[in-house]
């Protein structure tokens, strides 16, 4: 047997000669092996291989002037091994050692077939089942190892096929002949062959066509394999290059995959190859690797754009199926090569608009090569989708860097991907535009929005700049829009005229993000107003709701970076009460402190939101910029008031818990954390101290993380000043009947014209009761002390009043309607009940102590300060009219 | 001083013909060269009927130059098309000035239009043709044979674009030909009906969406009704009763913050019928406090002398730098196309709220101090304040003193008494209206909730 297959092999190498010839002449290096390999060779020797190595050494020996087609062949596949000059020895060894392998192998089938024979002369099928079973797993093993099926297989599967029939027949007539296990075994066997031969069906049939040739492709196969198996290492790596040097030349190279099926690499088989490995795909025990491989070598083969479009298709696919579980991230190498598939995909449909890839096509053969030629309008529509390519190329990005330790190197190349990612998302963008699919457009235009819009202008060039290289380019590109801001402009606009309104909504919130970060407070605010997002986000989806925190928050910065302090506190207010900062910005998982346990599957999701750490904005920073303008804002307010009953009225609760759980601290040593900075700085301030107070918040380290942090610190010192100025005066004045100004003035080292224009403005909003005297230069107080019986007095009034209207309120709940019922009991005269409403809450405003200050931001500013709550409803309700 | 001027920002939102008078203005007040001026006036009457006018602007500008032909063919075709036009709108109102069918017109627009056309045989088309000739004659000027025209066409017609297009067109030529009272009324019915929400019957493309086109139109009845509101007597209080409700407020924020110039004038200039007339509603008599806060809210939009003038002065109270503005303001308003005529008016009560403020802030003020503030010398000065004195509440507090050339403002502090009953008061009357209001019986409720919407709807 071994010899008819040396034969085959001569044949084949034959065949090869022309190309070998030049091999040969690196003959001269084989000694190395040869000291390693013969003990193995030797045994192997003796048992089995006598007489084909015998054959070949003579082979060689005759041949050995002109170059036979068997040496050649050897030479070629040794020929990295050599490295001394004794060709004829090394040809002999080598030999031996890749008869060893394979031809053990061989044997074995050899010998089980044998076995089969003989058991079916016995009519044994409990015998032949073994057997069967044993013949079956040793082809496995060699399609495993890449090999060719043998012939002998083949042949031994149709002659079982036939003897079976004709036993089954047998049987059939024949009743009683054969025993219980025999006859069970005989069943299980049909059950098997007809697997197999299922299985096996095409080489069967190739077999059946033309024993012949398929005896020879196999013989020309095993060569190579043959090498492959004795070689070290470096052959290894060589080989393959080898077989797939093959391939152009003769297009018939047959590869074994998966459970012995062999898979055609050819052109014409493609599409039936493709149909195969998308059969296997999602199934159990598919081997993903081996259909990435398969898949991969197909793309090399492939010739037509519409075969290359199918299987990157499959490939882009399937790699993305290599790694389904939830939790981890799909590895970075596979990702890349995804990533250039996914590119390879777009340049083809994006320079050749004959093809183009779709959702939904009309159906058509997959085992048919199409051309625009054979389509109807000439266009080849495939069935998939890129933009489903590219969101999940995205959100596998986002997966692996939320899995990736944000401190390691390994986080910072990962997101050097970002810019090949960004080029292929803007790819994406420019085909969508090319081919004007404005519902996949809009979702690609809004992954690239979201790649640039919280980044610095220097991150967004780098990006941008990525794009320059690319041959097909999207409309809207920095280097066409000079700035990055009108670079997202048109991005946001693009979408604002989309159908989508949760894209409407989210590139509305990232374009006011985007303006926030660049200190545009005043548009980002108008815009976050004018969206009326507040009143509908409540019901958005979750990650849309953690965007609009993130907006949120990131104009609250922006207000405390440009010095408006109060809208700073009042718009960062909202989402430090919750005391779920971290949370709700997604840059942390919810603290289990309550009973509240949260089901795997919710901290799964939870997790799975989360976003990746260069996105995160700084909470330490956020905190200090929060703590600092409540200060600012609530030090000078507890300073005016007097009674423990307006105390309990604080603005920002958090703060005056920090700041009571300060005083009650017996002993404090110097300030380590931020909050023990502002902390202090605010006992400093009550007291008057505000070079103490500006100092102690100038030292806080984290202001290094702002931009601009030396304006911004400039603009706390001066704020620190005024605002110090005022508490001293809230403070000090009942110990004072007048106050030189001069003195004021140097004391808080601000100009005689701001101290002037400060206390004016006080005594104008009635926070302060003093008037000025414009010769003398001083503040003259007038202190007026009400009696315990007075005090009660004005408090009732108060109390009368709040209950007034809670029964109003009631009412006007009860009745449903607004106002109605006061309308219809005034007679009509709902405007003058509207005047006194108005009336009544203007002195309220005055009778409260320091709400002279938040008076100040009413109009649009107060809206925003109300907490984004019912004043707007109010609002639209206004605007109904 | 040419950046504050207004025209350029303005004339955007007026109408072709609106836009004559301001550019009038600009020759007078010299801030551009006159040619170009003139350059834009013809450009503009190029665009109109108006053939004699812009042959005359035409001549104005090139002196030695032929008048080019269009000029005449132009002419020639509009006479033959007025012809054309007048014929056929002749015809309609002769059927409607005859005595009896305008007895018989009744309210129903329908009913009318049966009623002609069963009588006297006249169509919608033809009814149309008088919207089409008072067009006609606005395009070359004949403002107030247009407003006749548009006015019978609006009686009689049933179609909404037009009749909104012909309110527009009718309230343009009231203002062209300056009757402010008809201007006026013509702006309150055509506020109701840029404010009633059938905005697909407004002016612009349906295709755009229906807030935006309110929006547009609320923008353009802002820019005219300035023609109006400064040339009415009542003019200023109802610009304040208009522009500062809020749907107006919100419009004036959103697309054009300049008109807060406007608002601001007129908040000052109101000063004096607020102190006394208890007719004015709130919102004028707290007018300038709510301006305050919108000028400290839109100040990063826009900002001129006349609105940092109150600014300083009653959000900074930096008293040195509002008498500043304050000469700034003076010229500004002067140069106004709108304003010019308020100058006077305009700095005498801005000096009142000078003063106001000043004594409010102070206890003894030194007279020369003040006269500096007001931009007057030491004598006016005295004699502005012992006015001041005499004529408001501070009577009984302020004294002057001579001797050290100061006013001393004594305020006793309010009694706490006065407190409790200001607070207290309307308390009972606040709950008795509850009270009828639980009274009500229940079955009443469906039509009590209609009935608010109604209600804020003819506010």
């Amino acid at each position: 047997m071994s010899r008819f297959f040396r034969q085959a092999g001569d044949s084949d190498s034959e065949s090869e000669e022309s190309d070998d010839e030049l091999l040969s002449s690196g003959d001269e290096d084989a000694a190395p092996p040869k000291s390693t390999a013969k003990p193995a060779m030797s045994r192997f020797l003796r048992t089995a291989g006598s007489d084909s190595s015998s054959e070949s050494e003579s082979d060689s020996d005759e041949d050995d002037s002109d170059i036979s087609g068997e040496e050649g062949g050897e030479k070629k596949k040794t020929r990295f091994l050599r490295s001394d000059s004794e060709p004829e020895d090394s040809d002999e060894d080598v030999k031996r050692v890749v008869k060893s392998t394979k031809d053990k192998r061989v044997e074995e089938i050899e010998a089980t077939g044998k076995v089969m024979d003989n058991a079916l002369k016995i009519n044994d099928w409990v015998a032949i089942s073994n057997e069967f079973d044993k013949l079956l797993r040793l082809v496995q093993r060699q399609s495993n190892s890449a090999e060719p099926i043998p012939p002998f297989f083949i042949r031994t599967l149709t002659s079982l096929e036939t003897s079976l029939n004709a036993a089954l027949t047998k049987e059939k007539e024949a009743k009683k002949k054969m025993n219980a296990t025999n006859a069970r075994a005989l069943n299980s066997m049909k059950q098997k062959v007809k697997k197999t031969a299922k299985e096996y069906e095409k080489e069967t049939q190739q077999f059946q066509n033309d024993p012949e040739a398929f005896e020879r492709e196999y013989a020309a196969l095993a060569q190579p394999v043959e090498a492959i198996a004795v070689k070290v290492k470096k052959v290894k790596k060589a080989a393959p290059s080898d077989s797939e040097d093959d391939v152009p030349e003769d297009d018939r190279f047959t590869t074994v995959g998966k459970g012995g099926k062999a898979m055609q690499f050819t052109t014409d088989s493609i599409f039936k190859t493709l149909k195969l490995v998308n059969e296997a795909r999602g199934k159990k025990n598919t081997d993903r690797g081996e259909q990435i491989r398969i898949l991969e070598k197909l793309l090399e083969v492939a010739v037509t754009p519409y075969q290359r479009i199918r299987i990157l298709l499959a490939l882009v696919s399937s790699r993305f199926d290599y790694n389904s579980s939830v939790a981890t991230f799909m590895p970075v190498d596979l990702w890349l090569s995804a990533q250039r598939e996914v590119d390879q995909l777009i340049s083809i449909v994006a320079t050749d608009s004959s093809y183009s890839v779709q959702e939904a096509t009309e159906e058509y053969d997959e085992l048919l090569e199409r051309t625009p030629a054979t389509e109807k309008d000439g266009v080849v529509r495939v069935r998939g989708s890129i933009i489903s390519f590219v969101d999940r190329l995205d959100d596998e990005f986002t997966r692996s860097l939320q899995n990736i330790d944000p401190h390691g190197t390994e986080y910072i190349d990962r997101l050097k991907d970002e810019k090949v990612l960004y080029r292929t998302i803007s790819r994406a963008q420019a085909y969508y535009e090319k081919t004007s699919q404005p519902e996949p457009l809009a979702r690609v235009v809004m992954r690239r929005l979201e790649h640039i819009y919280s980044k610095p202008d220097a991150v967004v060039t780098a990006l941008e700049s990525s794009l320059a290289s690319s041959e097909i380019v999207p409309s809207v590109t920095l280097a066409s829009q000079a700035a990055t801001s009108s670079l997202i402009h048109a991005l946001c606009v693009h979408l604002y005229k989309a159908d989508n309104s949760l894209l409407r909504t989210r590139a509305m919130l990232s374009h006011i993000y985007h303006h926030a970060l660049h200190n545009d407070f005043y548009t980002a605010r108008d815009m976050l107003l004018m969206s009326h997002l507040q009143e509908s986000i409540h019901s958005a989806d979750v990650a849309t709701q953690i965007l609009y925190n993130r907006t949120v928050v990131q104009l609250g910065l922006c207000a405390f970076r440009c010095g408006l302090i109060k809208e700073a506190q009042s718009t960062l207010q909202d989402i430090f009460t919750t005391q779920r900062v971290k949370e709700l910005l997604a840059q942390g998982v919810h603290q289990q402190r309550y009973q509240s346990q949260l089901t795997p599957e919710q901290e799964k999701a939870e997790r799975a939101r989360q976003l990746p750490f260069h996105m995160h904005i700084n909470t330490e920073l956020l905190e200090a910029a929060f703590l600092v303008s409540s200060m600012l804002v609530e030090i000078p307010l507890l300073a005016s008031i007097d009674s423990e009953e307006m105390k309990r009225k604080a603005i920002s609760k958090p703060f005056r818990r920090l700041l009571d759980f300060a005083d009650r601290q017996v002993f404090t040593g110097p300030p380590e954390s931020t909050r023990d900075h502002i902390m202090q700085a605010s006992k400093a301030l009550q007291d008057g101290e505000w070079e103490k107070c500006r100092d102690l918040i100038q030292s806080i380290k984290i202001w290094s993380l702002m931009p601009e942090a030396a304006s911004v610190k400039d603009m706390l010192a001066k704020r620190i000043q005024e605002q110090g100025l005022r508490t001293y005066l809230f403070t000090y004045a009942p110990y004072y009947t007048t106050l030189s100004l001069s003195l004021l003035s140097r004391t808080f080292s601000l100009p005689l014209r701001s101290v002037t224009s400060m206390i004016s403005k006080m005594i104008w909003n009635e926070e302060l009761s003093a008037s000025l005297d414009s010769p003398t230069g001083v503040v003259v107080f007038h202190r007026m002390e009400h009696s315990r019986q007075q005090q009660l007095a004005l408090v009732i009034a108060d109390k009368v009043n709040a209950l007034v209207e809670q029964n109003e309120k009631v009412l006007d709940i009860k009745l449903g309607g607004t106002g109605g019922w006061g309308d219809r009991g005034d007679g009509g005269k709902g405007e003058k009940r509207g005047e006194q409403t108005q009336e009544r809450r203007g002195r309220g405003d005055r009778t409260r102590g320091g709400s002279g200050l938040r008076g100040g931001t009413r109009g649009r500013g107060g809206r925003f300060a109300q907490g984004l709550g019912n004043q707007m409803s109010g609002q639209s309700s206004q605007r109904a009219r | 001083m040419a950046e504050y001027d207004l025209s350029k920002t303005i004339i955007p939102y007026l109408d072709r013909h609106l836009a004559f008078p301001l550019l009038a203005h600009l020759v007078e007040t010299a801030y551009f060269p006159v040619e170009q001026v003139q350059t834009a006036q013809y450009e503009l009457a190029k665009g109109t009927n108006m053939v004699d006018y812009a042959v005359s602007l035409f001549e104005q500008l090139h002196p030695d130059e032929e008048i080019p032909e269009e000029f005449s063919g132009k002419r020639e075709k509009a006479v033959s098309t007025n012809e054309r036009l007048q014929q056929e709108a002749q015809a309609v109102l002769d059927v409607i000035e005859n005595p009896d069918v305008a007895q018989a017109l009744r309210q129903d627009k329908n009913q009318n239009l049966q009623y002609l056309k069963d009588n006297y045989n006249l169509t919608l088309e033809q009814i149309t043709a008088l919207y089409n000739f008072g067009q006609f004659q606005y395009t070359y000027g004949n403002y107030s044979g247009a407003a006749d025209y548009l006015y019978h066409f609006r009686v009689l017609s049933t179609d909404n674009d037009l009749n909104t297009s012909a309110h527009w067109g009718k309230l343009a030529s009231d203002i062209l030909t300056g009757k402010w009272d008809t201007a006026l009324e013509e702006l309150n019915t055509l506020r109701d009906v840029v404010d009633s929400r059938s905005p697909a019957s407004l002016l612009t493309a349906s295709a755009e969406p229906a807030a935006l086109t309110q929006l547009h139109s609320r923008t353009w009845l802002v820019h005219w009704s300035l023609f109006v509101y400064f040339n009415h007597p009542q003019g200023r209080t109802l610009l304040l009763e208009t522009f500062m409700s809020p749907t107006y407020l919100n419009t004036i924020q959103t697309s054009c913050p300049w008109i807060l110039r406007y608002i601001t004038t007129a908040a000052i200039l109101s000063r004096k019928s607020s102190a006394g007339g208890a007719s004015a509603s709130s919102r004028v008599r707290h007018s300038i406090r709510e301006i305050v806060k919108v000028i400290q809210t839109e100040e990063y939009q826009y900002q001129d002398p006349v609105t940092s003038f109150l600014k300083e002065l009653y959000v900074e109270f930096d008293f040195e730098a509002a008498q500043r503005e304050l000469t700034l303001a003076e010229r500004v308003v002067g140069d106004d196309f709108f304003l010019g005529e308020f100058r006077e008016e305009f700095l005498d009560n801005a000096r009142y709220l000078i003063s106001e403020a000043y004594c409010r802030i102070h206890q003894r003020i030194d007279i020369g101090d003040l006269s500096a503030r007001l931009n007057l010398s030491a004598d006016e000065g005295e004699k502005w304040i012992v006015n001041l004195i005499r004529e408001t509440r501070m009577g009984a507090d302020a004294k002057i003193d001579l001797e050290k050339n100061v006013i001393e403002i004594h305020r006793s502090p309010v009694p706490v008494y006065q407190t409790v009953i200001e607070k207290t008061r309307g308390l009972a009357f606040r709950t008795q209206a509850m009270g009828a209001g639980m009274l009500q019986p229940q079955p009443a409720v469906p039509p009590n909730q209609a009935q608010p919407a109604v209600v804020e709807g003819a506010r």
